[in-house]
């Protein structure tokens, strides 16, 4: 009796002991800058794929916005420890790319761990975007979303605008008459005015916003956006604000608010947007294509993305094993049913054509959700619409806001402000040049 | 003969001052030593690449128009919200300190404010004045005023400046009445008996006797002005529209953390150390003379 006890009992603390050891996993540590249901659905997805396996243990945390995260994922990575894996937003892509030995191409990553990997599974302007042009996928897009326009039906129809505009004449047209017959007190307005503005104006009227491939055949780029279609749209900007017809919100993304109170009856703001305004907004609103000019381009090209994407981190601390977890935890993101929710409970696009196409009964019982798609894959990408990739973009965006912010008060002509944008902007990618070649 | 009272540890004191020794070295100094480092290196994002460039960073943000024009609008805004919050809290202060009844009620209520965390003043006072959606820029509009602060710089710079202002005058009407409260009555009802009006006793008697106050909260508000701003900026305006609010602490910032040239943002912060030191050593040297304790 007393044997057997003896025996039960020490294999039993035996046993305990082997999986106490044995439940030591590897953590691997993700730091992400969204809020709200994306991150909620995030952090679950990392619960998820710790509940699958016992090796890794992903926490996924918020560390701030996007700003503030890429701060912390600095100091963190110049102490010496950096997160595995960190969401970077769409304009710091170019500062990434050429911080080649801070990071670590995910193509490589998966290919370390032996683990199988098609980049081809992504939507073709994500691959071009964070990709380079020998096929290497150098970040993993997560939450990628794109420009469209949002218009209150209401209010198109109390001022007597049958169909959404589709082209900028259209536009501006709808717009006048909705102030002029008081429909709303302004005719439309935008966000994210660089992103809309210069880049996604740029990709749809397949116009260049820099040599060199847009920056992504390397170091050296020089700005050439003072064009017709960049200064056309700033001048009518302006002139829209002083006759009441456009109304100026801010740079990012408080004009929607504008759009959600029924002041403004269109709305130009990324396809993220959209479940705000269908949660907030009264009336009936539908989705449409950003407009372009029609005798500037007669089919439009593919929008491009915006969004943020996954980079890996290299850091002297890390182990193989590590790797391994990170390429998993990375392969589980891409599955397509993960992929699917994101994109169903988030607002954000499929980031993958599997996602894109297992929607499909999404999309035909959601009218509207499928419009930034669609404009995602529009027509044949060319080189000027597949993306850019320039360092010092988030500074550079910031010229292009002050200087049409100056048009719009009237202090200069839109001819100066995008030359003196462009004239800063290019002295910001030298200053960038001298530290990237270090 | 005197008794001297003499301390008996030498070490005591020096273990006393030590954690406040410590927290000023870990907290002050060594960013303040790391800043002055990077501000003479030229390096990459995260610090792979870095080059010794002397005092070129200082050429730079020196020789660049938006820094000297940054300087300038730093200037009138200190200047703007020391005003601002110092005159409205003397004048509730001299208010209240004749109240009889009700003080203690009327103090809590005013000091209430200062509690309340810079940026969430911001959003206040954002969300007010907004000119969408602001229950004031509503009344604005209905009176003919266009306000639009995202538009319009001097409104943008307005802005700011009140609410700024609005949460220091809590801090300030603290000290003025304190101050106000320690004046002897007696030297008052002196001055009254030999005729002099309440004006005259306030320029005469008064206001000397809270010089060394208000030395102390111009220097303090100054200060706050420089630097504890950065919140109701950054909650407000973002720095914006064109600039047109973006004071020197807000530029450091940007410099640093947006644009991540970490050597320009290093480079400001000394210099924005050097004047704040600067202009509390004239203070101190000037005007304390002139304060009669």
């Amino acid at each position: 009796m007393l044997n057997r006890r003896v025996l039960l009992g020490a294999g039993t603390a035996a046993t305990l002991g082997f999986a106490a050891a044995a439940d030591a996993r590897t953590p691997i540590e993700m730091w992400i800058g969204l809020t709200g249901p994306a991150q909620e659905l995030l952090m679950q997805f990392g619960q998820e794929f710790n509940a699958m396996q016992d090796e890794f243990e992903v926490n996924v945390a918020f560390r701030g916005q996007y700003p503030e995260q890429r701060a912390a994922a600095i100091a963190a990575f110049r102490a010496g420890n950096p997160p595995h894996i960190m969401q970077m937003f769409d304009a710091g892509t170019g500062d990434m790319f050429a911080a080649r030995d801070a990071i670590v191409p995910i193509t490589e990553v998966y290919a370390k761990a032996g683990l199988e990997f098609d980049p081809g599974i992504f939507l073709a302007p994500a691959r071009a975007y964070y990709g380079a042009p020998d096929g290497t996928l150098f970040s993993q897009p997560m939450n990628v979303s794109t420009a469209v326009m949002f218009y209150n039906r209401d209010i198109l129809s109390a001022a007597g605008v049958e169909a959404p505009p589709a082209t900028w004449p259209e536009l501006i047209e709808a717009a006048r008459a909705i102030t002029s017959s008081g429909a709303a007190p302004c005719g439309f307005t935008s966000t994210w005015i660089a992103w809309i503005m210069l880049e996604q104006m740029s990709a749809i009227h397949d116009m260049p916003i820099g040599t060199l491939q847009n920056g992504r055949a390397g170091l050296g780029a020089e700005l050439t956006f003072d064009n017709e279609l960049i200064t056309r749209t700033v001048a009518t900007l302006a002139e829209l604000q002083s006759d009441g017809s456009f109304s100026y919100g801010g740079r990012s993304n408080d004009a929607a608010a504008k759009f959600i109170a029924g002041q403004c009856g269109m709305l130009m703001q990324s396809s993220g947007g959209h479940a705000a305004i269908e949660r907030d907004l009264e009336g009936e609103f539908g989705v449409a294509f950003l407009p372009h000019w029609p005798d500037l381009i007669d089919e439009p090209l593919n929008s491009i993305i915006g969004g943020a994407s996954l980079w890996v981190f290299n850091a002297a601390n890390r182990t193989e094993d590590e790797f391994r977890g990170v390429a998993e935890f990375l392969a589980y993101l891409a599955s397509p049913e993960v992929m699917q929710r994101f994109a169903e409970g988030t607002g954000f696009l499929p980031a993958t054509n599997a996602s894109f196409e297992a929607m499909e009964g999404f999309f035909a019982e959601n009218p509207g959700r499928d419009v930034p798609v669609l404009q995602l894959l529009r027509g044949e990408p060319s080189e000027n619409s597949a993306g850019y990739r320039f360092g010092r973009w988030t500074e550079i965006r910031d010229f292009f806001h002050e200087e049409v912010e100056r048009a719009l008060q009237g202090a200069v002509t839109p001819e100066a402000a995008v030359r003196s944008a462009i004239e800063r902007g290019n002295a910001a990618l030298r200053a960038f040049e001298r530290t990237a070649s270090n | 003969m005197r008794r001297r009272v003499i301390f008996e540890h030498k070490l005591l004191p020096y273990l006393l001052l030590a954690p406040q020794l410590a927290i000023t070295a870990v907290f002050f100094l060594y960013p303040a030593a790391m800043a002055m480092w990077m501000s003479l290196l030229r390096e990459d994002m995260f610090g792979l690449s870095s080059e010794f460039v002397w005092f070129e960073n200082y050429e730079i943000v020196l020789s660049d128009p938006n820094y000297v024009a940054a300087l300038q609008r730093t200037a009138v805004f200190s200047v703007s919200v020391a005003l601002l919050a110092l005159l409205p809290a003397l004048l509730l202060a001299v208010m209240v300190d004749k109240m009889i009844k009700g003080v203690t009620a009327m103090r809590t209520i005013l000091i209430i404010p200062y509690a309340i965390a810079p940026a969430i003043a911001g959003v206040l006072w954002l969300f007010m004045f907004n000119p969408s959606v602001g229950t004031v820029s509503g009344v604005m509009r209905s009176l003919g005023i266009p306000w639009n602060p995202t538009l319009n710089g001097t409104h943008a710079m307005i802005l700011v400046i009140l609410a700024s202002a609005w949460k220091q005058i809590s801090y300030n009407f603290l000290f003025f009445l304190a101050g106000l409260q320690a004046i002897p009555k007696s030297l008052l009802e002196a001055a009254a008996i030999d005729g002099a009006g309440s004006t005259r006793r306030f320029w005469t008697i008064v206001f000397p006797l809270l010089s060394p106050i208000t030395f102390f909260l111009v220097t303090v508000n100054i200060v706050y002005a420089f630097f504890d701003t950065f919140g109701v900026i950054h909650a407000v305006t973002q720095g914006g529209p064109a600039r047109a609010t973006e004071v020197l602490v807000y530029k450091a910032w940007y410099d640093g953390i947006i644009a991540t040239d970490f050597g320009r943002s290093a480079a400001q912060s000394v210099i924005l150390m050097v004047v704040v030191i600067g202009l509390t050593a004239i203070q101190f040297r000037y005007i304390d003379r002139k304060v009669t304790y």
